[in-house]
């Protein structure tokens, strides 16, 4: 119960719910706003006018859900992070989750991030589609996450996934965690892709290290066969060399 | 010792957002004002409030608080009937209305014919075993490390105190990139408003309330914290102990209003629990038992910054309006600024503060 651990009950949560006629039409508000406090920037925020003017400021917001075409553009005006726009038409498996977000690292889009429900448990992984953070929103971003349909009413957090510690590339320093998710989010499936990607064998090493590590991430998470997989070209220099030793064509630390 | 003594017309003493608008609102009616704050910024506990602001738009909400100390100091600075000491701390309040203030080691008096006391409060601390070991900061302390000084006091905390303050200091240390391992709260209500708590919750912070801190330990320096429950009596069940590993610990169990300045002056205080302590009495004008001397702000009765706003201002109009300024403006500004506090207060959280208040506002 939210005053006594911050969660509000599914009762609280019907109570806010856009009526299902407008949720089937497609993206609408949803103004998760509990207690009068003595608070208006909501009202003032919509160019469509759809969260009422209020009378007394201690008012909870009301909405127009006629007026709301699920723009979005509340969202970071809200001081208490209360405002969400839910899509539930937004693909066949998928409904799109639109939320406030006030932490560092932002996500990029297209990261799998985790879904947080309203107690902070981790729910299902969540694809971020869009990242909103302008100047004029001042450092409150607005997430567009597409969740599981089901998960629509309950995904209203996220979690950046830590980056992991197994480092499978130094030069570019790049984790295991990135090479899995180009293989099994992006759908990389090869080592030239990869290295364009995220320049694995392009640092001091030329792929000594990285690249039969990466070969064999491929091969366990698609069954790649080892010898069709093909191996980026191998260009000169194949050991690092300084660019004057090669434009003078001697050595410079000759002459120094 | 010849002490020299300056005359001035209306002083402010601190220039947090209540100092800061009682000079602006002082000024634009006509009064010449000396403004002093012992800090070398203006804007008070503002300068470290990163969230964005409640209220009515009209009064800045959803911007950040830093913003509105910045856009206020800008006001004030460019103001030439007001003249800004920073680094100047009043240190006391002599019966002739002289104040005495140190200013980088070089002191000097100052006769006013009216006085602001914008001091704001103190934060208050709890008594458990062992709260003297290194790793105990009040929530405040550790919002300014962070915010102004950016340094991390650790980096795991537990949070005592789930009001305003405890829950948005837990917001802003989970930003900042600390863990905070739990929020406990001994009544058995949280008194945040329920969106911040709510927005701590999801981002995976247990918020427990009838629950308190039993003790913390360590050998040098915090390495845990002991919580435990409270029966509807608010006296611990044995047996309900939960062990915290945590290297911080971060007290936000209230503030207490700076009334001392005001207590030297002869002003009649009043114990109010409601506004958090001893307070001034006063009258709707914000003025004292002691003629000339006003109060605004948490000094007044700890509150929130829109009101020390509107305080703050309503002293500087009537200080002012004494003096024989702005005559002619003064009941329409009066009623325009009263109407608003009102507004702010009138809604069930601020109940309290209408009980308190009532107990603290006389006739004079
Ligand atoms: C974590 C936190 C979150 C908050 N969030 C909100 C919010 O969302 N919305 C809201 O409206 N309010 C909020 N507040 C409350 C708000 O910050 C305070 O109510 C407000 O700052 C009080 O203003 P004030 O001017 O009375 O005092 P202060 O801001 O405390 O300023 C007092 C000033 O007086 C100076 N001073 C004190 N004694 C002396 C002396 N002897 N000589 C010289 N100078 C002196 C101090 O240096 C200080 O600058 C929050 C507070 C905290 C701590
Ligand atoms: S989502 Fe857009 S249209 Fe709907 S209330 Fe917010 S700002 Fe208005
Ligand atoms: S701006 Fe946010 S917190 Fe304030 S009343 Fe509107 S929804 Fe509630």
């Amino acid at each position: 119960m939210l005053p006594v651990d911050g969660i509000p009950t599914p009762e609280d949560i019907m109570a806010k719910m856009p009526p299902p006629e407008r949720l089937a039409r497609g993206p609408v508000v949803m103004v998760e706003c509990f207690q009068q406090i003595p608070c208006d920037p909501c009202t003032h925020a919509c160019p469509r006018q759809a969260i009422l003017p209020m009378k007394d400021i201690n008012e909870i917001p009301r909405v127009d859900y006629e007026k709301c075409n699920g723009c979005g553009q509340c969202i970071s005006v809200c001081p208490g992070l209360a405002l969400f726009v839910v899509d539930l038409t937004y693909s066949e498996e998928e409904a799109l989750v639109k939320l406030p977000y006030e932490f560092l690292p932002l996500p990029a889009e297209g990261q799998v991030v985790a879904g947080l429900n309203r107690a902070g448990e981790e729910v299902c992984p969540a694809r971020v589609v869009k990242v909103v953070a302008t100047e004029k929103m001042d450092k409150t971003a607005v997430i567009w996450l597409a969740v599981p349909k089901n998960m629509a009413m309950e995904v209203r957090h996220l979690k950046v996934k830590p980056r992991g510690t197994t480092v499978i590339c130094r030069c570019e320093d790049v984790t295991l965690e990135e090479i899995e998710h180009l293989i099994k989010v992006e759908g990389v499936r090869t080592l030239e892709e990869i290295k364009r990607l995220k320049r694995c064998g392009m640092g001091p090493c030329q792929g000594r290290t990285c690249l039969p590590l990466i070969a064999r991430e491929i091969y366990r998470l698609c069954g790649t066969e080892p010898d069709s997989l093909a191996w980026p070209t191998y260009r000169p220099p194949v050991i690092p060399l300084k660019l004057g030793v090669l434009a003078g064509g001697g050595s410079d630390d000759a002459q120094a | 010792m010849k002490r020299e003594v300056r005359f001035a017309e209306i002083a402010v003493v601190g220039g947090g957002p209540a100092g800061l608008c009682a000079a602006l609102e002082a000024a634009r009616a006509g009064a010449r004002v000396v403004l002093l704050d012992r800090q070398d910024h203006l804007g008070g506990q503002l300068i470290k409030q990163t969230h964005r602001f409640f209220g009515s738009k009209s009064h800045r909400a959803s911007q950040r608080g830093f913003k509105i100390a910045e856009a206020l100091t800008r006001e004030v600075a460019s103001h030439p009937a007001v003249e800004v000491h920073t680094g100047a701390t009043v240190f006391g309040f002599y019966e002739d209305g002289v104040l005495g203030v140190e200013q980088k080691g070089r002191v000097f008096y100052l006769k006013p014919a009216r006085v602001i006391v914008a001091t704001g409060a103190a934060e208050r601390t709890l008594a458990f075993p062992n709260n003297d070991l290194p790793g105990i900061y009040g929530a405040g302390a550790v919002q300014t490390l962070v915010n102004v000084y950016g340094i991390l006091p650790g980096r795991r905390v537990l949070m005592v105190g789930a009001g305003n303050i405890g829950v948005i200091v837990s917001y802003q240390l989970l930003q900042a990139g600390m863990e905070v391992a739990a929020i406990v709260e001994a009544a058995p209500v949280i008194g945040a408003y329920w969106v911040h708590a709510a927005k701590v919750r999801r981002a995976g912070v247990p918020i427990y309330t009838s629950h308190t801190i039993k003790e913390a330990y360590g050998k040098r320096e915090v390495e845990g914290a002991v919580i435990w429950q409270l029966d509807g009596d608010g006296k611990p069940i044995p047996g309900t102990e939960k062990d915290l590993a945590v290297d911080t610990i971060c007290l936000s169990v209230g503030l207490s209003p700076l009334i001392e300045l005001l207590a030297q002056a002869g002003c009649r205080l009043a114990y109010v629990p409601e506004l958090g302590g001893h307070v001034p009495l006063r009258d709707e004008n914000l003025q004292t038992t002691v003629p000339g001397v006003y109060v605004a702000g948490d000094a007044a009765g700890v509150e929130e910054a829109s009101a020390a706003m509107m305080e703050g201002a309503l002293a500087g109009l009537h200080a002012a309006y004494s003096l024989g300024y702005g005559q002619q403006d003064y009941e329409a500004r009066r009623a325009a600024i009263r109407e608003q506090l009102e507004a702010l207060r009138s809604g069930p959280v601020g109940e309290k503060i209408r009980r308190g208040l009532s107990k603290a506002i006389i006739q004079l």
